[in-house]
């Protein structure tokens, strides 16, 4: 059977969102013994702004799926530039947050490029064994 | 003569401004994401308007080329993590 673009997009949700619980337990681990709770919250913040930046693409061309083109590129397009302003105003709040030790800090940024970076092979994995058919009509 | 003369100036210009270093750090973060998903978004366009029997196969192509795009954006937008 072939594959269509929501259920390729349902996967890629689905096992992101188990790679980044793997990353988060590990980091929290890696966290607690770098600089204790404040550690073990770092790498729970990391690995959610992974997942809900990557989450979010996928969710955006889930709907647009249902849409026509104009439809697609408005709610892909549209939900990116969302997601970066978004993200600016976190980072610059969770930036001046008191509970985030400085040695904490670094957890965040290198649970979230691990994820950023699983998650990348994990979607060309995806994509690459996914089995997309051509919309041909054949006579 | 001028130029160097201009050139002094505008040094003593720059060392003049004060401000968060960081808000230049989020525009390059930004810019250059852009500019990549514009360039995977137009030629996606593009090839659908050749071949819209293959709009899936190139729409989850698309999304792929701006998974790898946006992760750049990602990691600039965290680096005041590790920076400041």
């Amino acid at each position: 059977m072939f594959d269509d673009l929501s259920s390729v997009m349902k996967r890629v949700l689905k096992f992101g969102t188990l790679l980044v619980l793997v990353i988060v337990v590990l980091g929290s681990l890696i966290g607690y013994f770098v600089a204790g709770v404040s550690g073990v919250l770092a790498a729970q913040l990391g690995g959610l702004g992974a997942l809900a930046f990557t989450g979010l693409t996928a969710l955006s061309v889930l709907v647009g799926a249902r849409l026509n083109l104009a439809g697609f590129l408005g709610a892909v397009l549209g939900g990116w530039l969302l997601k970066m302003l978004l993200f600016l105003v976190a980072f610059t709040v969770l930036n001046r947050a008191e509970w985030l030790t400085r040695e904490a800090r670094p957890i965040v940024f290198f649970t979230i490029v691990t994820a950023v970076i699983g998650g990348l092979i994990l979607d060309t994995r995806i994509v690459s064994k996914a089995r997309l058919s051509a919309d041909v009509k054949l006579p | 003569m001028q130029i160097i003369h201009l050139a002094a100036e505008v040094a003593t210009q720059v060392s003049q401004v004060s401000g968060n270093l960081g808000v230049l750090g989020y525009g390059l973060a930004a810019i250059g994401p852009g500019i990549g998903v514009g360039l995977v978004v137009s030629k996606t366009i593009e090839s659908i308007a050749r071949q819209p029997e293959l709009a899936a196969r190139l729409q989850v192509t698309m999304w792929l080329g701006i998974a790898f795009t946006e992760a750049l954006a990602l990691i600039g937008l965290a680096t005041p993590f590790i920076f400041v």
